[in-house]
């Protein structure tokens, strides 16, 4: 009660790391929503016939349980907020497809909102013909040597197609070659 | 001002203060473990979360009594040797709940008390941050407060940043003709 469990809830999401999130926690969610409802329960029974005027025991102690509904409230608010910010963060630094960990760790409504974020960048970037997404750090040079890592096959480039078979070495546009270097299946080959 | 979704700020006000009721509330026995009744007496001292007693204070429905932290040991603590006094562990969010503390009770020191701690621990701080290393983390850093460790991690990455742009790599062409190579101990 009295909150406790919604700081939990944050202590196990400020303890990840900057940019990656623990699994959703669905249970502690819903035993935040339950214990607001508690909360809500007894207000309504201590408000019940009363003058609001008159500041009483049972004034105050509604008033403890509206503050505990507000900062429950609160907590599970920068609890979503903070998931929705590391899940548009994704788009940018994974990509248009979430490895399997990462969406194991999503719940249904955080996949939808990934997939409605990544719709809007796309008409975005459509409209502007310009992706955005490529070129984080500025280059130094637009070609770069890669190493192929896994299996991706026949892949078409610009005007001409290549044959992308693991360990082999390409020399490739660096706008071409980020999505998969992004995704792990090249890296980069430094001399 | 941290914001409503801080979350920094959010755990900062989950710390527990110790408070005494000038009212009496119902229907809130859960505050208060020794209580039969489902209720809590008027000067009753309870521990509550410092987001409650902050807002109950306001409407002067209870007083703060000044938490251990901010009393006589530690002050007697942080005068013998400041830069050794463990808040990492104890009090992860001294600085913040000091400055949120401060309007509340009457105690008119606590302002420079934090001031002078700071500045205490801030010149050892100062220089360990410089000379760390990225990967080892020197027991020192597990008694800085939530503040302090992250002043220490902006100049950790930034003496690295530094370092890299020393040996960085300026495109040029290398040469074959080895010459006389000057050693930089730079690791």
């Amino acid at each position: 009660m009295y909150a406790r469990r919604a700081a939990q809830l944050l202590q196990e999401l400020s303890s990840c790391e900057e940019g990656q999130l623990p699994p959703y926690n669905g249970d502690k969610f819903d035993q935040v929503i339950r214990e607001c409802e508690e909360h809500s329960r007894q207000f309504q029974s201590l408000i019940r016939d009363k003058d609001i005027e008159t500041k009483n025991e049972d004034h105050y102690g509604s008033f403890i349980h509206h503050l505990s509904i507000i900062r429950n409230k609160r907590c599970l608010m920068a609890y979503m907020y903070k998931r929705a910010e590391v899940i548009q963060s994704y788009r940018w630094n994974v990509g248009r497809v979430l490895p399997r960990e990462i969406q194991d760790k999503l719940n249904f409504s955080e996949q939808e909102y990934f997939k409605d974020y990544c719709g809007v960048i796309d008409s975005y970037m459509k409209d502007l013909d310009l992706d955005l997404t490529v070129d984080m750090v500025p280059p130094k040079d637009p070609y770069i040597r890669v190493r192929v890592l896994s299996e991706i096959g026949e892949v078409s480039l610009g005007d001409h197609a290549v044959s992308l078979t693991k360990d082999s070495f390409h020399f490739l546009r660096r706008t071409d070659a980020e999505p998969f270097i992004s995704q792990g299946l090249m890296e980069e080959f430094v001399e | 001002m941290p914001g409503y979704y801080d979350i920094s700020d959010i755990l900062m006000e989950d710390e527990a203060v110790s408070v005494v009721f000038h009212v009496g509330a119902n229907g809130v026995g859960l505050l208060d473990p020794g209580t039969e009744t489902n209720s809590v007496e008027k000067g009753a001292k309870i521990d509550l979360p410092f987001w409650l007693a902050h807002e109950l204070c306001r409407r002067r429905a209870v007083s703060i009594t000044i938490p251990s932290c901010f009393g006589q040991k530690m002050k007697k603590d942080v005068q013998a040797d400041a830069a050794c006094v463990d808040l990492g562990t104890r009090y992860p969010y001294f600085y913040e709940f000091g400055c949120k503390l401060f309007p509340l009770v009457g105690d008119k020191s606590i302002g420079p008390f934090l001031r002078h701690t700071f500045a205490n621990r801030y010149k050892e701080m100062l220089s360990k941050s410089h000379t760390a290393s990225l990967n080892a983390i020197p027991k020192f850093v597990l008694r800085l407060s939530k503040e302090e460790y992250q002043l220490f991690e902006a100049a950790r990455s930034s003496m690295v940043e530094f370092k890299k742009w020393r040996v960085r790599d300026l495109g040029l062409m290398k040469t074959t003709i080895v010459g006389h190579k000057r050693k930089t101990d730079l690791h």
